[in-house]
């Protein structure tokens, strides 16, 4: 399939192509991941490349940098045919790829990352250390970059690491940089510095490839996108000409209508009252809220800023002080047991590490979580909770081979409704937090959680969702609560704010959003790696 | 991967799954089809009955405690003490015994025993949070000092002893052709397969070894969980040593680390996983089989019994080795960190 060529403007087709791929494709057993690929792309172009999970974007990628070998197709650089044998052979013809998956080595400087595999010598054959550190000041000069270059990696927040990869593919000369979902775990500060040394590399002609389903990061730098669907080339559209709706319609290959879904019911009593809530540490400091019955509460702040805490203290999983009440009963036992019996549920945000049996069935790992409903004097009864699972899965629009296969074969998205359904159906619970419930799953996914969550608040649940995705809070939530070291800093009623004013407000910490730029480069440096380490 | 038609696709990758599950016991049985059909060809005595009930009952302490040790495995612990424990246990039945103490008494001490030491293990481990491997070496290092102390290290022979009588010959009698340590393996492989698979303690049990923190979250009483399974494992330790003094008419209290290694090398050739959350008794059970004909096939072929010791450990490295090449293991097992993740398709 060739590339749509409507959005092709004269000019760019004169240019010769940096990379030209042509017709590749690419199977495992069972699935067709990439299906007659084809793609050109230009130097000093950002071109985004986006599509469902599943699609093979990230299969597109790794073919580009010599990790997987294409089964048909070609791939030229500047006119001439290449094998990419491997990572080494990619980067020789200057292909570098940053993954959200990081591949520095912690435990070495800044300067020896950047230089790994390519260390500079003296004459006797040792090392240069000097020039080493030279060539990764000079990088880390030209990106702007305030990093020491003698600073060990692992000690650096993740956002900065982020960097570090991007200054070493920079220092390799990358001619085509390919960020595979490389903002993935970083804040919305972060990730802007990130698009901005990205548009500098645009700038100085390096080819860009960015992966990603973030709709407004390929808004703000990709000039085109390139859409992706059951591993076949659906259009390449320009940017930002193409509304987002025509870019999620491609994705999905059909309309997904009313994208956050919507609710008949209106907030009730109030069922939960917070007062005062700290953790050890400091970190959420006298967070106070009110949550009512058929509610969504929406939290929102940067990383650090206390909403991943008071998600973990408030489902019992990190100790915590303070007062909590449900239903006028205050909450005695912390524990993850105690919160549950009090009727709360909660949804982890790191699915892996904190929330499905990955070499377990989707029967277990529904069950995990009704286990008292579906036994009887310990015993499992085994057909009732087949029945339920059964019933859970086509309720939540689980696709699986079967309700037996290991949940990790499953796509993340409905790994996730697994864990969704299994949380929302438990007898016990009416009152629900659910922690980042949509990260790293894809756009039709996301549409149908924010429904499921919907209907069960119309069904008379209270939510709690904390989220660094801001238009996810501002579709769905009834006010949104903005956290600022450690308390809540201010509160919004639905359709009082945007995104710029939130973003303002969790960055300044003033209502006013005044003084942000100053304000935003004191946060950078406190910005740290807020992947909850009281879990491990 | 997935598919919009739920039903019909559940139904037919439902058989395909069921295939894949019963490949990974599949290549063990025949492997220990193909041993006991070298065997019946070239030892003659290898295939009679006599031969067969003479594994059973000399085997039947390393299937007890290997019923206990799948339980701290399937946790993704691994318990170093089960042997020094049954040799405690033993010590103290044949302490009860020589002092005249009646059958009651001498069977319900050692599984006492075993229960305290699992006590001690869960609770050094749950609660104070000690790494399991040091909690059980050390246990296992003081059991084996302890279990000497009493009789100065003789063996303490119960031969003769009132209370004694009764037990051996529930160790040594048969009903039918059958010897009754054969129906009592039976029974307890039964009882622990339906523990582990109808259970909530059973399901608890693959939750917090597949993943704790998931379990934790989900209200599974995590410390509790994990002490129940260190006293299950003390108490296989307990009736492992009953099992092996009614057999020996004596209680030793040297303990014997190649059957702590045989006991772990067969829960691991059966499939369960090391990392916890797969595998289950039925595997063990096949693994504490394989590795019993081996031996007892080697000893007849009279090879020195000191390569059996070698022999287990090719065998184990073998089975476990091609099980995580066949990738049923390695593709969904946790990777280590910076290596690729286990996605099927990104």
């Amino acid at each position: 399939m060739s590339e749509g060529s409507g959005s092709l403007t004269m000019d760019e087709k004169q240019k010769p192509a940096f990379i030209r791929v042509r017709g590749i494709c690419k199977s495992f057993p069972g699935v067709q991941v990439l299906d007659d690929v084809s793609l050109d792309l230009h130097r000093g172009e950002i071109r985004g490349l986006t599509g469902e999970n599943g699609s093979g974007k990230s299969t597109l990628a790794k073919i580009l940098t010599g990790l997987y070998q294409p089964e048909a197709g070609s791939i030229e650089i500047d006119g001439k045919e290449v094998l990419l044998k491997g990572p080494a052979s990619a980067a020789s013809y200057g292909i570098i790829a940053v993954s959200q998956e990081l591949t520095l080595a912690p435990e070495l400087t800044v300067a020896e990352n950047i230089c790994l595999g390519q260390l500079p010598r003296k004459k006797l054959g040792t090392v240069d250390w000097q020039r080493c550190r030279l060539i990764a000041r000079d990088v880390l000069a030209r990106l702007n970059l305030e990093i020491d270059e003698q600073a060990i990696v692992g000690k650096l927040p993740i956002e900065l690491r982020q960097a570090v990869e991007i200054a070493r593919a920079l220092s390799r000369n990358a001619k085509l940089l390919i960020l595979d979902e490389a903002t993935s775990s970083l804040s919305e500060a972060a990730t802007d510095r990130l698009l901005t040394i990205v548009e500098e590399m645009r700038d100085k002609d390096a080819a860009i490839l960015m992966i990603t389903h973030r709709m407004p990061e390929l808004y703000r730098s990709a000039s085109r996108a390139t859409v992706l669907r059951d591993g076949k080339v659906v259009d390449t559209v320009a940017l930002p000409a193409t509304s987002e709706s025509t870019l999620v319609r491609l994705m999905v290959g059909r309309e997904v209508g009313d994208y956050y879904g919507a609710r008949t019911s209106a907030p009730g009593d109030v069922v939960m009252r917070v007062r005062g809530l700290d953790t050890d540490g400091g970190v959420l400091g006298g967070a106070s809220f009110d949550l009512r019955r058929g509610e969504i509460l929406g939290i929102a702040g940067l990383v650090g800023s206390g909403k991943s805490e008071l998600a973990l203290a408030i489902a019992g999983a990190i100790p915590s002080t303070g007062s909590i009440e449900v239903a006028g009963r205050q909450l005695k036992d912390r524990s993850p047991r105690g919160a549950l019996a009090a009727g709360i549920g909660y949804v982890p945000d790191d699915r892996k590490a904190a929330a499905i049996l990955p070499r377990r069935s989707v029967v277990e790992n529904f069950a995990l979580g009704w286990m008292d409903n579906v036994s009887r004097y310990g015993f499992m009864r085994v057909r009732e909770e087949r029945r339920r699972v059964n019933e859970a899965s086509a309720d939540y629009g689980v696709r699986a081979l079967s309700e037996a296969v290991p949940i990790a074969l499953l796509s993340g998205g409905n790994q996730q409704k697994v864990v969704v359904g299994r949380t929302f159906g438990r007898a016990e619970c009416n009152i629900f937090v659910l922690h980042e419930p949509t990260r790293g799953i894809d756009v039709a996914a996301k549409s149908e959680l924010y429904k499921l969550v919907q209907a069960e608040v119309d069904a008379g649940a209270a939510v709690i969702v904390v989220s660094s995705e801001l238009p996810e809070l501002l579709g769905l939530a009834d006010r949104i609560l903005v956290f600022h070291r450690g308390r809540v800093h201010a509160e919004f009623a639905a359709g009082q704010v945007d995104e710029e004013t939130l973003a303002a407000v969790a960055v300044s910490g003033t209502d006013s959003g005044m003084d942000l730029a100053r304000e935003g480069e004191a946060m950078w440096a406190d910005i740290t790696d807020g992947a909850s380490p009281s879990l491990r | 991967m997935e598919s919009t038609d739920n039903n019909r696709s559940i139904g037919l990758a439902k058989k395909s799954y069921v295939r894949l599950a019963q490949g990974k016991q599949s290549g063990l049985l025949i492997a220990l089809l193909s041993v006991c059909t070298y065997f019946a060809i070239t030892e003659p005595i290898f295939a009679t009955w006599g031969n067969v009930t003479n594994i059973v009952s000399s085997n039947s302490s390393v299937l007890i405690l290997a019923i206990g040790a799948t339980f701290v495995i399937l946790i993704g612990q691994l318990d170093l003490s089960a042997a020094a424990a049954a040799a405690a246990s033993g010590v103290a039945m044949g302490l009860a015994l020589e002092s005249a103490a009646p059958t009651v008494v001498a069977v319900v001490l050692p599984i006492a025993v075993g229960v305290a030491i699992g006590l001690i293990n869960g609770a050094l481990i749950a609660w104070a949070k000690i790494s399991f491997l040091v909690v059980t070496l050390g246990t296992m290092s003081i059991l084996m000092t302890i279990a000497l102390v009493p009789s100065d290290g003789h063996t303490i022979s119960v031969f003769g002893f009132a209370g004694f009588g009764p037990i051996a010959s529930f160790v040594n009698s048969g009903v039918g052709p059958f010897p009754v340590l054969m129906l009592f393996d039976v029974l307890l492989v039964a009882l622990a397969i339906v523990v582990l698979r109808f259970t909530k303690f059973g399901r608890s049990v693959f939750a917090i070894g597949s993943n704790i923190e998931a379990a934790r979250l989900n209200g599974i009483h995590v410390t509790r969980m994990i002490i129940s399974v260190y006293v299950l494992a003390g108490m296989t330790a307990g009736m492992a040593s009953i099992v092996q003094v009614g057999r020996l008419t004596g209680a030793s209290p040297a303990v014997d680390m190649t059957q702590l290694m045989t006991v772990i090398a067969a829960v691991l050739i059966g499939g369960t996983a090391f990392s916890g959350g797969e595998g289950g008794v039925l595997g063990t059970v096949l693994g504490v089989v394989f590795l019993s004909v081996v031996q007892n096939g080697v000893t007849l072929s009279e090879v020195s019994s000191f390569w059996q010791g070698a022999i287990n450990g090719c065998i184990l490295i073998a089975a476990v080795g091609l099980g995580s090449l066949r990738g049923s293991g390695g593709r969904l097992g946790p990777r280590r960190r910076g290596g690729r993740r286990g996605r099927i398709r990104a």
